[in-house]
Protein backbone atom coordinates (compact mmCIF):
# COMPACT_ATOMS: atom_id res chain seq x y z
CA UNK A 1 0.00 0.00 0.00
CA UNK A 2 2.73 2.39 1.09
CA UNK A 3 4.88 1.36 -1.84
CA UNK A 4 2.21 1.73 -4.41
CA UNK A 5 1.23 5.16 -3.10
CA UNK A 6 4.87 6.19 -3.25
CA UNK A 7 5.22 5.04 -6.83
CA UNK A 8 1.97 6.83 -7.58
CA UNK A 9 3.37 9.96 -6.09
CA UNK A 10 6.62 9.78 -8.01
CA UNK A 11 4.90 8.88 -11.23
CA UNK A 12 2.37 11.67 -10.84
CA UNK A 13 5.20 14.07 -10.00
CA UNK A 14 6.97 12.89 -13.14
CA UNK A 15 3.82 13.30 -15.10
CA UNK A 16 3.38 16.85 -13.84
CA UNK A 17 7.00 17.59 -14.73
CA UNK A 18 6.54 16.06 -18.17
CA UNK A 19 3.27 17.86 -18.64
CA UNK A 20 4.67 21.27 -17.79
CA UNK A 21 7.65 20.52 -20.03
CA UNK A 22 5.22 19.58 -22.79
CA UNK A 23 3.28 22.76 -22.19
CA UNK A 24 6.46 24.81 -22.38
CA UNK A 25 7.38 23.06 -25.61
CA UNK A 26 3.91 23.64 -26.96
CA UNK A 27 4.07 27.31 -26.02
CA UNK A 28 7.44 27.59 -27.66
CA UNK A 29 6.12 25.98 -30.80
CA UNK A 30 2.94 28.05 -30.90
CA UNK A 31 3.66 31.41 -32.48
CA UNK A 32 1.83 34.46 -31.05
CA UNK A 33 -0.27 34.50 -34.20
CA UNK A 34 -1.35 30.88 -33.66
CA UNK A 35 -2.10 31.56 -30.01
CA UNK A 36 -4.29 34.51 -30.98
CA UNK A 37 -6.17 32.43 -33.54
CA UNK A 38 -6.68 29.65 -31.00
CA UNK A 39 -8.07 32.08 -28.41
CA UNK A 40 -10.37 33.69 -30.98
CA UNK A 41 -11.74 30.25 -31.87
CA UNK A 42 -12.17 29.44 -28.16
CA UNK A 43 -14.28 32.58 -27.80
CA UNK A 44 -16.45 31.64 -30.76
CA UNK A 45 -16.84 28.08 -29.46
CA UNK A 46 -17.71 29.24 -25.94
CA UNK A 47 -20.73 31.25 -27.06
CA UNK A 48 -21.79 29.02 -29.96
CA UNK A 49 -24.69 27.34 -28.08
CA UNK A 50 -26.34 30.73 -27.58
CA UNK A 51 -26.06 31.85 -31.19
CA UNK A 52 -29.27 30.26 -32.45
CA UNK A 53 -31.20 32.27 -29.87
CA UNK A 54 -29.37 35.46 -30.82
CA UNK A 55 -30.23 34.81 -34.48
CA UNK A 56 -33.89 34.30 -33.59
CA UNK A 57 -33.92 37.64 -31.79
CA UNK A 58 -32.28 39.34 -34.72
CA UNK A 59 -34.89 37.75 -36.98
CA UNK A 60 -37.71 39.20 -34.91
CA UNK A 61 -36.13 42.64 -34.90
CA UNK A 62 -35.69 42.49 -38.67
CA UNK A 63 -39.33 41.51 -39.15
CA UNK A 64 -40.48 44.28 -36.81
CA UNK A 65 -38.60 46.93 -38.79
CA UNK A 66 -40.18 45.86 -42.08
CA UNK A 67 -43.64 45.64 -40.51
CA UNK A 68 -43.20 49.21 -39.18
CA UNK A 69 -42.95 50.39 -42.77
CA UNK A 70 -39.19 50.70 -43.18
CA UNK A 71 -37.76 50.33 -46.67
CA UNK A 72 -35.12 47.61 -47.19
CA UNK A 73 -32.30 50.18 -47.20
CA UNK A 74 -33.56 51.89 -44.04
CA UNK A 75 -33.95 48.59 -42.21
CA UNK A 76 -30.47 47.41 -43.28
CA UNK A 77 -29.05 50.79 -42.24
CA UNK A 78 -30.69 50.52 -38.85
CA UNK A 79 -29.46 47.01 -38.12
CA UNK A 80 -25.87 47.65 -39.27
CA UNK A 81 -25.46 51.06 -37.62
CA UNK A 82 -27.61 50.95 -34.49
CA UNK A 83 -26.94 47.27 -33.59
CA UNK A 84 -29.06 47.39 -30.42
CA UNK A 85 -32.11 45.13 -30.59
CA UNK A 86 -34.03 46.34 -27.57
CA UNK A 87 -33.47 50.01 -28.42
CA UNK A 88 -34.55 49.37 -32.03
CA UNK A 89 -37.71 47.54 -30.94
CA UNK A 90 -38.57 50.37 -28.55
CA UNK A 91 -37.96 53.04 -31.18
CA UNK A 92 -40.21 51.47 -33.85
CA UNK A 93 -43.61 52.37 -32.32
CA UNK A 94 -42.30 55.91 -31.68
CA UNK A 95 -41.25 56.19 -35.33
CA UNK A 96 -44.68 55.01 -36.45
CA UNK A 97 -46.20 57.73 -34.23
CA UNK A 98 -43.73 60.31 -35.67
CA UNK A 99 -42.39 61.13 -32.19
CA UNK A 100 -39.72 63.86 -32.04
CA UNK A 101 -36.21 62.63 -32.81
CA UNK A 102 -34.85 63.71 -29.42
CA UNK A 103 -37.51 61.62 -27.64
CA UNK A 104 -36.42 58.57 -29.64
CA UNK A 105 -32.79 59.36 -28.85
CA UNK A 106 -33.48 59.53 -25.10
CA UNK A 107 -35.50 56.32 -25.25
CA UNK A 108 -32.62 54.50 -26.93
CA UNK A 109 -30.18 55.94 -24.42
CA UNK A 110 -32.30 54.82 -21.44
CA UNK A 111 -32.74 51.31 -22.77
CA UNK A 112 -29.00 50.97 -23.33
CA UNK A 113 -28.03 52.27 -19.89
CA UNK A 114 -27.26 48.74 -18.66
CA UNK A 115 -24.35 48.75 -21.10
CA UNK A 116 -22.76 51.58 -19.12
CA UNK A 117 -22.63 49.15 -16.18
CA UNK A 118 -21.27 46.39 -18.44
CA UNK A 119 -18.59 48.70 -19.83
CA UNK A 120 -17.44 49.58 -16.32
CA UNK A 121 -16.83 45.84 -15.81
CA UNK A 122 -15.13 45.08 -19.10
CA UNK A 123 -13.21 48.25 -20.01
CA UNK A 124 -10.52 47.88 -17.28
CA UNK A 125 -9.43 44.62 -18.97
CA UNK A 126 -8.48 46.49 -22.12
CA UNK A 127 -7.05 49.86 -21.07
CA UNK A 128 -3.94 49.22 -23.19
CA UNK A 129 -5.80 49.16 -26.52
CA UNK A 130 -5.67 51.96 -29.08
CA UNK A 131 -8.45 54.57 -29.08
CA UNK A 132 -10.24 53.23 -32.15
CA UNK A 133 -10.02 49.63 -30.91
CA UNK A 134 -11.66 50.60 -27.62
CA UNK A 135 -14.35 52.54 -29.44
CA UNK A 136 -15.05 49.66 -31.81
CA UNK A 137 -15.10 46.76 -29.33
CA UNK A 138 -17.03 48.81 -26.81
CA UNK A 139 -19.66 49.42 -29.49
CA UNK A 140 -19.78 45.64 -30.20
CA UNK A 141 -20.69 44.62 -26.61
CA UNK A 142 -23.74 42.37 -26.25
CA UNK A 143 -25.73 41.14 -23.24
CA UNK A 144 -24.94 37.47 -23.61
CA UNK A 145 -21.31 38.08 -24.67
CA UNK A 146 -20.79 39.86 -21.34
CA UNK A 147 -21.81 36.79 -19.38
CA UNK A 148 -19.43 34.51 -21.27
CA UNK A 149 -16.59 36.99 -20.95
CA UNK A 150 -17.04 37.35 -17.20
CA UNK A 151 -17.24 33.63 -16.55
CA UNK A 152 -13.99 33.10 -18.48
CA UNK A 153 -12.14 36.15 -17.07
CA UNK A 154 -13.51 36.99 -13.61
CA UNK A 155 -10.50 39.16 -12.70
CA UNK A 156 -8.78 42.03 -14.51
CA UNK A 157 -5.42 40.28 -14.39
CA UNK A 158 -3.64 40.47 -17.76
CA UNK A 159 -3.71 37.15 -19.62
CA UNK A 160 -2.42 36.31 -23.07
CA UNK A 161 -5.19 35.83 -25.58
CA UNK A 162 -7.84 37.70 -23.59
CA UNK A 163 -8.37 40.29 -26.31
CA UNK A 164 -8.71 37.60 -29.00
CA UNK A 165 -11.14 35.58 -26.87
CA UNK A 166 -13.27 38.71 -26.44
CA UNK A 167 -13.10 39.38 -30.18
CA UNK A 168 -14.30 35.82 -30.84
CA UNK A 169 -17.27 36.25 -28.49
CA UNK A 170 -18.28 39.67 -29.82
CA UNK A 171 -17.75 38.86 -33.49
CA UNK A 172 -19.76 35.62 -33.30
CA UNK A 173 -22.55 37.47 -31.52
CA UNK A 174 -22.51 40.18 -34.20
CA UNK A 175 -22.61 37.69 -37.09
CA UNK A 176 -25.43 35.65 -35.50
CA UNK A 177 -27.45 38.81 -34.81
CA UNK A 178 -26.97 40.33 -38.27
CA UNK A 179 -27.71 37.05 -40.07
CA UNK A 180 -31.03 36.85 -38.23
CA UNK A 181 -31.79 40.51 -38.69
CA UNK A 182 -31.07 40.54 -42.45
CA UNK A 183 -33.12 37.34 -42.87
CA UNK A 184 -35.97 39.02 -40.98
CA UNK A 185 -35.73 42.12 -43.17
CA UNK A 186 -36.03 40.06 -46.36
CA UNK A 187 -38.56 37.51 -45.07
CA UNK A 188 -40.46 40.07 -42.98
CA UNK A 189 -43.80 39.63 -44.55
CA UNK A 190 -43.66 35.83 -44.81
CA UNK A 191 -43.32 34.92 -41.13
CA UNK A 192 -46.49 35.49 -39.08
CA UNK A 193 -46.04 37.40 -35.81
CA UNK A 194 -48.11 34.75 -34.00
CA UNK A 195 -45.40 32.10 -34.40
CA UNK A 196 -43.47 33.90 -31.69
CA UNK A 197 -40.05 33.19 -33.21
CA UNK A 198 -38.50 35.71 -30.82
CA UNK A 199 -39.32 33.48 -27.88
CA UNK A 200 -36.33 31.36 -28.94
CA UNK A 201 -34.16 34.29 -27.81
CA UNK A 202 -35.85 34.23 -24.40
CA UNK A 203 -35.18 30.49 -24.13
CA UNK A 204 -31.52 30.99 -25.07
CA UNK A 205 -31.12 33.57 -22.31
CA UNK A 206 -32.85 31.22 -19.88
CA UNK A 207 -30.14 28.64 -20.65
CA UNK A 208 -27.40 31.22 -20.01
CA UNK A 209 -29.04 32.37 -16.79
CA UNK A 210 -29.87 29.01 -15.14
CA UNK A 211 -26.30 27.89 -14.37
CA UNK A 212 -25.56 31.33 -12.89
CA UNK A 213 -28.32 31.16 -10.29
CA UNK A 214 -26.87 28.00 -8.75
CA UNK A 215 -24.77 30.49 -6.77
CA UNK A 216 -27.07 31.70 -4.01
CA UNK A 217 -25.97 35.34 -3.93
CA UNK A 218 -26.71 35.57 -7.67
CA UNK A 219 -30.07 33.85 -7.16
CA UNK A 220 -31.00 36.43 -4.51
CA UNK A 221 -30.22 39.25 -6.94
CA UNK A 222 -32.00 37.55 -9.84
CA UNK A 223 -35.18 37.07 -7.80
CA UNK A 224 -35.13 40.72 -6.73
CA UNK A 225 -34.40 41.92 -10.27
CA UNK A 226 -37.23 39.77 -11.64
CA UNK A 227 -39.71 41.15 -9.13
CA UNK A 228 -38.71 44.74 -9.90
CA UNK A 229 -38.84 44.09 -13.65
CA UNK A 230 -42.41 42.78 -13.32
CA UNK A 231 -43.52 45.58 -11.00
CA UNK A 232 -42.08 48.27 -13.29
CA UNK A 233 -43.15 46.65 -16.54
CA UNK A 234 -45.26 49.64 -17.54
CA UNK A 235 -42.65 52.29 -16.76
CA UNK A 236 -41.66 54.42 -19.75
CA UNK A 237 -38.38 53.88 -21.64
CA UNK A 238 -37.88 50.48 -19.98
CA UNK A 239 -36.36 52.38 -17.06
CA UNK A 240 -37.69 49.63 -14.82
CA UNK A 241 -35.00 47.40 -16.23
CA UNK A 242 -32.27 49.70 -14.92
CA UNK A 243 -34.01 49.77 -11.53
CA UNK A 244 -34.15 45.96 -11.63
CA UNK A 245 -30.41 45.68 -12.30
CA UNK A 246 -29.49 48.10 -9.53
CA UNK A 247 -31.80 46.58 -6.90
CA UNK A 248 -30.70 43.07 -7.96
CA UNK A 249 -27.02 43.94 -7.53
CA UNK A 250 -27.69 45.42 -4.08
CA UNK A 251 -29.56 42.27 -2.99
CA UNK A 252 -26.72 40.03 -4.20
CA UNK A 253 -24.22 42.15 -2.29
CA UNK A 254 -26.38 42.12 0.85
CA UNK A 255 -26.67 38.34 0.60
CA UNK A 256 -22.92 37.96 0.11
CA UNK A 257 -22.23 40.12 3.13
CA UNK A 258 -24.76 38.30 5.30
CA UNK A 259 -23.22 34.99 4.27
CA UNK A 260 -19.70 36.17 5.04
CA UNK A 261 -20.77 37.28 8.49
CA UNK A 262 -22.40 33.92 9.19
CA UNK A 263 -19.86 31.69 7.46
CA UNK A 264 -17.97 31.27 10.75
CA UNK A 265 -20.97 29.66 12.44
CA UNK A 266 -22.70 27.75 9.66
CA UNK A 267 -19.77 27.11 7.34
CA UNK A 268 -22.18 27.09 4.42
CA UNK A 269 -20.52 27.73 1.09
CA UNK A 270 -22.13 28.42 -2.19
CA UNK B 1 -41.86 59.95 -41.02
CA UNK B 2 -39.95 61.08 -44.07
CA UNK B 3 -36.90 59.20 -45.32
CA UNK B 4 -34.67 61.94 -43.91
CA UNK B 5 -36.34 61.72 -40.48
CA UNK B 6 -35.79 57.97 -40.37
CA UNK B 7 -32.10 58.41 -41.17
CA UNK B 8 -31.90 61.06 -38.45
CA UNK B 9 -33.39 58.52 -36.02
CA UNK B 10 -30.87 55.90 -37.17
CA UNK B 11 -28.04 58.41 -36.64
CA UNK B 12 -29.08 59.37 -33.10
CA UNK B 13 -29.73 55.75 -32.07
CA UNK B 14 -26.26 54.81 -33.37
CA UNK B 15 -24.87 57.63 -31.25
CA UNK B 16 -26.84 56.24 -28.28
CA UNK B 17 -25.39 52.74 -28.76
CA UNK B 18 -21.91 54.20 -28.98
CA UNK B 19 -22.25 56.54 -25.99
CA UNK B 20 -23.59 53.90 -23.60
CA UNK B 21 -21.28 51.06 -24.66
CA UNK B 22 -17.98 52.74 -25.54
CA UNK B 23 -17.69 55.91 -23.42
CA UNK B 24 -16.32 54.15 -20.37
CA UNK B 25 -13.80 52.24 -22.51
CA UNK B 26 -12.46 55.59 -23.72
CA UNK B 27 -12.46 57.65 -20.51
CA UNK B 28 -12.76 54.96 -17.82
CA UNK B 29 -9.10 54.93 -16.80
CA UNK B 30 -9.53 58.49 -15.54
CA UNK B 31 -12.24 57.37 -13.13
CA UNK B 32 -11.66 55.17 -10.08
CA UNK B 33 -14.53 52.91 -9.13
CA UNK B 34 -14.77 52.02 -5.43
CA UNK B 35 -14.00 48.36 -4.69
CA UNK B 36 -17.49 47.75 -3.26
CA UNK B 37 -19.16 49.06 -6.40
CA UNK B 38 -16.90 46.87 -8.49
CA UNK B 39 -17.88 43.81 -6.50
CA UNK B 40 -21.55 44.62 -6.92
CA UNK B 41 -21.14 44.99 -10.69
CA UNK B 42 -20.24 41.29 -11.00
CA UNK B 43 -23.93 40.57 -10.45
CA UNK B 44 -25.18 43.06 -13.06
CA UNK B 45 -25.28 40.80 -16.15
CA UNK B 46 -27.31 38.07 -14.41
CA UNK B 47 -29.76 40.67 -13.08
CA UNK B 48 -30.06 42.27 -16.52
CA UNK B 49 -30.74 38.93 -18.21
CA UNK B 50 -33.41 38.13 -15.60
CA UNK B 51 -35.00 41.56 -16.10
CA UNK B 52 -35.16 40.86 -19.84
CA UNK B 53 -36.67 37.37 -19.76
CA UNK B 54 -38.87 37.19 -16.66
CA UNK B 55 -41.48 39.61 -18.09
CA UNK B 56 -41.25 37.63 -21.36
CA UNK B 57 -42.14 34.45 -19.46
CA UNK B 58 -44.84 35.77 -17.12
CA UNK B 59 -46.58 38.62 -18.93
CA UNK B 60 -49.28 37.35 -21.25
CA UNK B 61 -51.98 39.56 -22.79
CA UNK B 62 -50.37 42.57 -21.06
CA UNK B 63 -50.65 41.31 -17.48
CA UNK B 64 -48.95 38.74 -15.24
CA UNK B 65 -50.53 35.36 -15.91
CA UNK B 66 -49.50 32.29 -13.93
CA UNK B 67 -51.54 29.55 -15.56
CA UNK B 68 -51.31 26.41 -17.67
CA UNK B 69 -52.52 28.36 -20.68
CA UNK B 70 -49.64 30.88 -20.64
CA UNK B 71 -47.52 29.42 -23.46
CA UNK B 72 -44.32 31.30 -22.53
CA UNK B 73 -44.48 30.21 -18.89
CA UNK B 74 -45.23 26.54 -19.68
CA UNK B 75 -42.48 26.48 -22.26
CA UNK B 76 -40.03 28.19 -19.89
CA UNK B 77 -40.70 25.72 -17.06
CA UNK B 78 -40.46 22.59 -19.19
CA UNK B 79 -37.49 23.81 -21.26
CA UNK B 80 -35.71 25.07 -18.12
CA UNK B 81 -36.10 21.71 -16.38
CA UNK B 82 -34.86 19.96 -19.52
CA UNK B 83 -31.82 22.24 -19.66
CA UNK B 84 -30.86 21.62 -16.02
CA UNK B 85 -31.07 17.89 -16.74
CA UNK B 86 -29.49 17.75 -20.22
CA UNK B 87 -27.40 20.97 -20.51
CA UNK B 88 -28.12 21.16 -24.23
CA UNK B 89 -29.04 24.65 -25.33
CA UNK B 90 -30.15 23.72 -28.83
CA UNK B 91 -32.34 20.90 -27.51
CA UNK B 92 -33.81 23.26 -24.94
CA UNK B 93 -34.70 25.87 -27.54
CA UNK B 94 -36.28 23.30 -29.86
CA UNK B 95 -38.28 21.66 -27.04
CA UNK B 96 -39.26 25.08 -25.67
CA UNK B 97 -40.53 26.31 -29.05
CA UNK B 98 -42.48 23.04 -29.50
CA UNK B 99 -44.18 23.41 -26.09
CA UNK B 100 -44.79 27.12 -26.75
CA UNK B 101 -46.47 26.35 -30.08
CA UNK B 102 -48.59 23.49 -28.70
CA UNK B 103 -49.87 25.53 -25.74
CA UNK B 104 -50.44 28.58 -27.94
CA UNK B 105 -52.58 26.61 -30.41
CA UNK B 106 -54.36 24.56 -27.71
CA UNK B 107 -55.33 27.52 -25.50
Amino acid sequence: MQDSSQTDQTSSADRIANLSQAQINEKEMETPREMQKRCFREGVRACSPSLIGITAWGLVTGIAMIKSGFTLVQALGMTFFVFAGSAQLAALPLIVLSAPVWVIFLTGLMINLRFVIFSVIIAPHFTYLKFWQKAFWGYMTGDVSMVYFMSRFPTEQAEPGKFEYMKGLFAANWVAWQLGSVAGIFLGNLIPQSWGVGFAGTLAILCVLLPMILKRATLAGVIAASAIALATYHWPYKLGMLAAVIVGMLCSMAWEEWQERHSGTSGEQS
Amino acid sequence: MSNLDIWAVIAVLTLGTFLTRATFWLVGHHITIPKRVHEALRYAPACALAAIIVPDLLIHHDHIEVSLTNPQLMSGIIAGAFFLYQRSMLGTILLGMAVFTVVRIAS
